[in-house]
């Protein structure tokens, strides 16, 4: 069965897509959940980075304003059983030396309810009167638990100093000539110390810090002038008040972190550059496209590889497949390739051997059927041609031609030992050609040389191999129906065409129609079944040993002559 | 065949029915969410503890969570004392969008940036232990401060003194070992500048003033809160002023059972009878007052040692903050306030005074 090479692909093609598709596949899944997953870390990571730094900063500055809170209640402690009446000396010790100890501390003052210096360095000059309506002086009076921070940007009350200064206060009480007074203590801080702890801290490139107050006014920037990106940090961390936001500020991408500083009601707002996330996620992407291009690239050789191992040795197969089904047989058979395919192979092959075998025993069996056939058709001439010769030499012997009977009967006995020919069934041409002779010898003296006849073979031929007593029918078949009236002639020719013998029986005479050649031809392929026996045996003899190579053609010239011209494969003289 | 299959698909067919069925259930019970709002009854409440160290806060945080059982689901955190980690569990707590947050701020005036971030989030917030500044609590009306004054505490520990001593300033009874009129006494201070510490050491001092009590204060001292450093600071007082000593007056119970231990291995609180009980009319005993109610002190004024203290009324602050929770969460018909709600802002609960 003959399938057509459908349109559908190739076994190879579809390994081959199959393969390519599901790596992709695979691999572009798995690369977006590891840059999902890896994004998700890595923003968590920034997070949580921006979040710790913001913290240890933070703790830099409750550190800071601890220690502040700890020197003011140190103060305190130290001075609680002293009375300013009595022991004045010894508390300006202890304010003094806590200014000098601490290098941050600029000065510690201690006032009165009305602003009037208690304790504390020489005021600068002017300033003495307007203590008590400072912002620093009233907010700790107006609520004595907490302390003071006061950050508005002021120079320290002191004389001779002039730094920038943070005013820490609280209300506090303080004994004096026996009586418990209320006052307010005061500590100005080194603004410097602000910037100094600022710079500690590492928030990356354009990283700044601010503090803000409760009421979200600047109150700090870390960010050298000109300050780019206080102004715009500054306003998203105005409604901020605790957590983190992200930002692009400057064209860099931004952490803001918020807390809260302790002891105050300010906020410290941490700017920190996590642009390197940016970078790194760019980068992850790169490589992912990378390790995708690659993997796709890889997988292709791969599938490419394992489609032509599978596909070559089907291919071949199914080539020497088609070979087969075209009639060769003995196509060698590939039996390389993977286990299925070479016992594919191996089946295959072992099945062709049974289809030869099978096929060499119906040949015998078939020429074997055949030489039978063929022994039994040569067979019935013979009785025919004996039973009409033995008559004529009836016949001659009435007629006292003891002369004739003679040669007749010695042409008789050479016609039937050619005839037997030692049971062979193939006689070199000269034999053929001296049983016709012989044959003719016999029909002239019956018909009394009512007919000349004459044989023209090429001497090439002679010695050629033939399918012995083909000739013979068809010169009885020209003499019977040829040899009507007197002068009739018959002519033998032999020819090489075209590799073939070809034997040409003509006789004169009416010649005979169209529709007689037609029924002829009929009666030799089998289909009536009067008359011609003999050119009928002929025919059929070729045609079971030659097939197609051998053929009767049958021309006729009308009221001049008929030709009967037998076609063979000249074989050369050897045993066939 | 058939009897293999056939349960299969159905076993398939079920499977898939259930999956459709609980993913209706889910969209139903979110959009019942949506609709009712599911405050009622999942309510999650946070509550941030300054610090889980301190065993008044353990016990008041088990309180408030015993009282909340019902109402609402309380997520507890420990700041570890530090505003910081405070900070940041409010910051986490917010992401799970909670009904309310009490919390026990580390530093009170973080709770400016507190109450500001949690308005913004509408998240009310009920601040106990530690009080917000007046102002900072004015700045929304959903935030609300349940409390003790501290003030209380230091003249219901001086009323207890003075009424051991006989309640009048001008003829003071046996416990002025003395006779002369005068209290001489040790006060043992918290941390210093810390505003509990200042209210009640200020108060007690004023209450023995306002009353007309003469008073002599042997000595200030600060021991952090803590017993330890009560008991090594108490030994170096009692060298110098052993022989005058008729009053031990301590901002809260550690620092009083400190002092005590010492006290007992300088030869005061000697059971000279025997009777496995420290009298008050030996000798040897000295009234020692603290502040807080612990269990340890409780203890103690029952085997005779301390004279007294002034409990935090923890129980009853549990209480008016669980039912003030509720009324926040789900307005104003949820629940009776059994306690007075001055200014809508805040409940005060008094201290109970606590003696044998």
């Amino acid at each position: 069965m003959k399938t057509e090479p459908s349109r559908s692909a190739s076994i190879g093609f579809d390994i081959f897509v199959a393969i390519v598709a599901v790596a992709a596949v695979m691999v572009v899944m798995s690369l977006l959940v590891s840059l999902a997953i890896f994004v998700g870390t890595l923003d968590e990571f920034a997070e949580s980075r921006s979040s710790e730094i913001n913290k240890q900063i933070v703790m830099n500055y409750e550190g800071y304003i601890n220690s502040v809170i700890e020197t003011a209640n140190y103060i305190q402690f130290a001075s609680f059983n002293l009375d300013l009446g009595r022991d004045a000396a010894a508390l300006e010790a202890i304010y003094r030396s806590n200014a000098d100890i601490k290098s941050d501390v600029v000065s510690v003052y201690l006032f009165d309810g009305s602003g009037r210096r208690l304790i504390g360095p020489q005021l600068d000059f002017g300033t003495g009167n307007d203590i008590a309506a400072r912002p620093w002086f009233r907010s700790a009076l107006a609520l004595e638990q907490v302390f003071h921070f006061n950050a508005e940007p002021q120079t320290s009350i002191a004389e001779n100093r002039d730094e920038g200064v943070i005013a820490v206060t609280k209300a506090v009480e303080f004994l004096d000539g026996g009586a418990t007074e209320e006052g307010v203590l005061l500590i100005e801080l080194d603004r410097q110390a602000i910037s100094d702890l600022a710079r500690k801290s590492n928030l990356g490139q354009g990283g700044h810090l601010l503090i803000l107050d409760e009421a979200g006014a600047l109150l700090y920037s870390s960010e050298p002038e000109p300050r780019a990106m206080s102004e715009r940090s500054h306003r998203l961390a105005a409604g901020m008040y605790l957590g983190a936001e992200r930002a692009v500020i400057g064209g860099q991408e931004m952490a803001l972190n918020v807390n809260t500083l302790v002891h105050t009601r300010w906020r410290i707002v941490t700017v920190s550059n996590v642009n390197e996330i940016n970078d790194a996620r760019a980068r992850l992407l790169g490589i992912s496209v990378l390790i995708l291009a690659i993997s796709i690239a890889l997988s292709a050789a791969a599938a490419g590889y394992v489609s032509v191992r599978i596909s070559r040795p089907i291919g071949r197969l199914k080539e020497t497949m088609l070979r087969i089904e075209g009639g060769d047989l003995d196509a060698p058979i590939e039996v390389s390739g993977q286990r299925e395919i070479s016992q594919l192979s191996h089946s295959f092959t072992s099945m062709v051997a049974r289809i030869r075998e099978l096929m060499a025993s119906l040949v015998d069996e078939q020429k074997e059927k055949r030489k039978t056939e063929l022994r039994a058709l040569q067979n019935q001439i013979n009785p025919h041609f004996l039973y009409n010769t033995l008559d004529s030499i009836v016949w001659l012997a009435e007629h006292k031609r003891n002369k004739d009977v003679i040669t007749t009967v010695v042409a008789l006995a050479r016609f039937f030992r050619i005839s037997i020919s030692k049971g062979q069934t193939f006689i070199p041409v000269e034999d053929e050609i001296a049983h016709i002779e012989n044959y003719l010898t016999i029909q002239s003296i019956r018909y009394v040389d009512r007919f000349a006849y004459d044989i023209a073979v090429p001497p090439e031929m002679l010695g050629m191999r033939m399918m012995k007593l083909i000739l013979q029918p068809i010169v009885e078949n020209a003499i019977y129906h040829g040899v009507g009236d007197a002068d009739g002639r018959i002519a033998i020719t032999g020819r090489l065409e075209d590799g073939r013998m070809a034997f040409a029986v003509s006789n004169t005479g009416y010649g005979i129609g169209e529709e007689k050649i037609r029924e002829m031809y009929d009666i030799m392929r089998g289909g009536g079944e009067r008359g011609g026996v003999g050119i009928r045996n002929v025919y059929q003899r070729l045609k079971l040993f030659y097939g197609d190579a051998a053929d009767i053609r049958i021309d006729s010239v009308p009221d001049e002559s008929t030709t009967v011209t037998v076609f063979m494969p000249a074989q050369p003289g050897q045993e066939g | 065949m058939i009897p293999t299959t056939r349960p299969r698909r159905a076993g398939r067919l079920g499977a898939a029915a259930a999956v459709r069925a609980s993913l209706a259930a889910l969209a139903a019970s979110l959009a019942a969410c949506a609709l009712l709002g599911c405050a009622s009854k999942e309510a999650r409440v946070g509550l941030f503890l300054y610090n889980q160290a301190d065993p008044y806060i353990e016990v008041f945080a088990r309180q408030i969570r015993d009282e909340s059982n019902s109402a609402f689901l309380a997520v507890q955190f420990d700041a570890g004392n530090s505003q910081l980690i405070q900070n940041e569990q409010i910051e986490a707590m917010i992401a799970k969008r909670p009904a309310l947050m009490m919390i026990n701020p580390v530093d009170r005036l973080a709770s400016h940036a507190l109450i500001r971030r949690l308005k913004a989030e509408d998240i009310p917030i009920i601040f106990f232990n530690r009080e917000p500044l007046a102002e900072d609590m004015a700045i929304w009306d959903r935030c609300y401060y349940v409390g003790a004054r501290a003030e209380q505490s230091g003249q219901m520990q001086a009323e207890l003194a003075m009424s051991l001593f006989g309640n009048d300033p001008s003829g003071l009874n046996e416990y002025d070992r003395s006779g002369d009129g005068v209290i001489q006494v040790i006060i043992l201070k918290g941390e210093q500048g810390h505003q509990d510490a200042e209210l009640r050491t200020r108060e007690l001092l004023r209450s023995f003033e306002a009353r007309g009590f003469s008073i002599e204060i042997l000595a200030i001292e600060v021991a952090n809160w803590k017993r330890d450093e009560a008991y090594e600071k108490m030994g170096a007082l009692l060298r110098s002023h052993q022989d005058r000593l008729e009053l031990v007056a301590s901002n809260n119970d550690a620092m009083a059972l400190g002092a005590i231990m010492r006290m007992r291995q300088q030869g005061f609180f000697k059971d000279d009878d025997q009777s496995g009980k420290v009298d008050r009319f030996d000798d040897s005993w000295r009234p020692v007052v603290g502040i807080d109610g612990l269990v340890e002190a409780e203890e103690s004024i029952r085997e005779g040692y301390l004279y007294g203290t002034v409990k935090n009324d923890s129980l009853s602050m549990a209480k008016a903050m669980v039912e003030l929770a509720r009324r926040a969460i789900g307005g104003p018909d949820s629940g009776e306030l059994h306690y007075r709600l001055q200014d809508e802002k805040y409940i005060w609960i008094d201290y109970q005074p606590f003696i044998r």
